[in-house]
């Protein structure tokens, strides 16, 4: 390469970084707010106004909207959390088993029921919304945790049937026949030797599902009611219309509702990025 | 484990009836098959009944009115509003954050340092609940204390300061960009693992031949890019229709219906005004959308296959 090329192609590099750095400030401005603003009482937000840097490290707004006779912020992260895993694991535990079923047998139809299966993960919620509602309330199950655990198993299974399927169509067919030649049965191969195997789509899977669950609001919004059954999320959009005018106090109970996903995001991201392009991109 | 069982096996194999074939698979499907068909298949077809009665939402009663709720589409400004908002959602969903998802993919492909952490902050909204992203976008909005407002009084431009979220004109837009923030990042991840399968000689060879960037991208990066394209596409599309939580949290599909789509007026015409046969219907429709979105996916992925097998 001649001299001024590599000095053009380097000032457009420059040029190029400059640019994707101005917009990436701009991008993340929402979430520098709503950090900024946790840290300020009202009184500071009135005076300061919203995007300027906090006065002090002051986190009186997260222990207000934790505290019971403030936000009760806790009663909901719980009511998310013995939701979200449950559901996590139904839902994962299902999809194993109809993944096994349509990985690693082929008997006919097993195309067709594969896409039946897959094309519930495309379905918009609002198609079963008002007929789950009314089943929900028929067989006692309003109002609970248990309604929201139950829709989010059931819709769960779509992906992650897709993700056990491709994954245990990979896993080597005379690993199974071999157990079968020493006389295991074909439960008994599941168990011991397939199980065992999917611990990185059990990853994948678990990213994904927790991520998910955990930040659905359409569901717990319309199953439950009481505040001893609903999830962080319309726990959050309650307070929002308890503290209308205390930003500070909204933006400590985003931030703590986002923690678990934004850990998942920080430390799992693999799985998670995994996960969002399986199956979409070929190769 | 013993090896007597040998001839018990190979015997086993051939002398199972045919119909026993699928009898080991169906044990394992048959679980996931039944929660699958009682809460997802079941209230899907039953939606498709409730869209054709007159059903309030509460007790048992109610008509078959055959096809009078979607001739309300011509009929009810509402309805009809609500696909038109729907119809603009989708169209600003399937080109804005594809473009931008395209553009930051192809500026932030390669290992090098700096991307992996650019890449990192631009997918971030990802992991965040679309109510975490009402509320924080509200903020952005805000008429007095909303960055917008502040900056536009910065440079000298007061004079189109607005309540952007309050102004019939500005509202959809407005929210829509908020919902984008988070749907740029999904499609910038799907085109990155797509720019992975573009391969290198091929790029090189383009610039060998004296092909300048433009031209390597048009005729050889964005047609390899077509499989992630197809993928960003529908998915961007289907997610675009049923978005809800960001409209609900923002606008609540107002003002005077302006931000309406079709998921809120499902929502508000079910659970608040009690019709949900009427509701139904809308749900219905969305539905019928999705459908079409799906078998063109479908088709097209099938096709992709069979040109790349």
């Amino acid at each position: 390469m001649t001299r001024p090329a590599n000095w053009t192609r380097r000032a457009g590099q420059a040029a190029l970084y400059l640019l994707l750095t101005a917009l990436l400030m701009a991008f993340m401005l929402p979430v520098y707010g709503v950090i900024a603003t946790s840290l300020k009482s009202v009184a500071e937000v009135a005076a300061n106004g919203y995007w300027n840097l906090p006065e002090s490290l002051n986190l009186a707004n997260f222990i207000k909207v934790i505290d019971p006779e403030g936000g009760n912020l806790g009663l909901y992260l719980r009511n998310s959390l013995l939701l979200t895993v449950p559901a996590c694991i139904f839902s994962i535990a299902l999809g194993t088993l109809a993944g096994y079923g349509l990985g690693k047998y082929s008997f006919r139809g097993d195309a067709m029921l594969f896409v039946f299966i897959v094309a519930g993960m495309f379905l918009p919620p609002q198609i079963a919304l008002i007929p789950v509602f009314r089943l929900m309330n028929d067989i006692g199950l309003y109002d609970t945790i248990w309604a929201v655990i139950i829709v989010h198993t059931a819709f769960g299974i779509p992906i992650c049937t897709l993700v056990m399927r491709n994954f245990f169509q990979i896993v080597p067919k005379a690993l199974r026949e071999a157990a079968l030649i020493d006389g295991a049965g074909e439960y008994r191969i599941f168990l011991r030797i397939m199980l065992p195997l999917t611990r990185p789509a059990l990853a994948v899977l678990a990213t994904l599902q927790f991520t998910w669950i955990w930040n659905d609001f359409l569901w717990p919004f319309i199953l439950t009611q009481r505040a001893d059954s609903q999830t962080i999320m319309v726990g959050i959009l309650n307070l929002t219309g308890q503290y209308s005018v205390d930003w500070g106090g909204q933006a400590a109970a985003s931030l703590i509702g986002s923690l678990p996903t934004l850990f998942i995001f920080i430390f799992f991201q693999r799985y998670f990025i995994k996960g969002l392009t399986l199956g979409a991109v070929k190769g | 484990m013993a090896s007597p069982q040998f001839p018990a096996i190979i015997q086993r194999e051939r002398l199972m009836p045919r119909r026993h074939k699928w009898m080991t698979p169906a044990s394992f499907l048959l679980l996931p098959m039944l929660v699958y068909l009682a809460f997802v298949i079941f209230p899907t077809l039953n939606s498709l009944v409730y869209s054709f009665t007159d059903w309030a939402g509460y007790g048992a009663d109610f008509n078959f009115i055959g096809l009078k709720n979607f001739e309300k589409v011509f009929t009810d400004r509402l309805f009809g509003n609500a696909i038109k908002n729907t119809a603009l959602w989708l169209a600003l969903a399937m080109t804005v954050p594809t473009l931008c998802g395209l553009c930051l993919a192809l500026a932030l492909q390669g290992k090098r340092l700096i991307n992996t952490l650019y890449k990192s902050l631009f997918y971030l909204p990802i992991a965040l609940s679309p109510i975490i992203i009402g509320i924080i976008w509200i903020w952005v909005y805000s008429p007095q204390l909303g960055i917008i407002n502040i900056a536009l009084k910065a440079i000298g431009q007061g004079h189109l300061a607005k309540a952007w979220l309050a102004s019939p004109d500005t509202a959809l837009t407005a929210v829509f960009i908020a919902w984008a923030w988070q749907q740029t990042g999904l499609n910038m991840v799907i085109f990155l693992a797509g720019l992975t399968s573009v391969p290198m000689p091929l790029i090189e060879a383009a610039r060998v031949d004296g092909a300048n960037y433009i031209q390597t991208l048009r005729k050889v990066i964005i047609p390899m890019l077509r499989p992630a394209t197809v993928v960003v596409l529908a998915l961007t599309a289907i997610n675009a229709l049923k978005s809800f939580e960001v409209i609900w949290v923002m606008t609540k599909g107002g003002p005077f219906n302006r931000s309406d789509t079709l998921a809120v007026f499902m929502y508000s015409e079910s659970f608040r005004k009690y019709k949900m046969g009427y509701g139904s219907s809308a749900a219905v429709i969305l539905f019928l959308m999705t459908l079409l979105i799906i078998v063109f996916y479908f088709r097209q992925t099938a096709a992709a296959e069979e040109l790349y097998d």
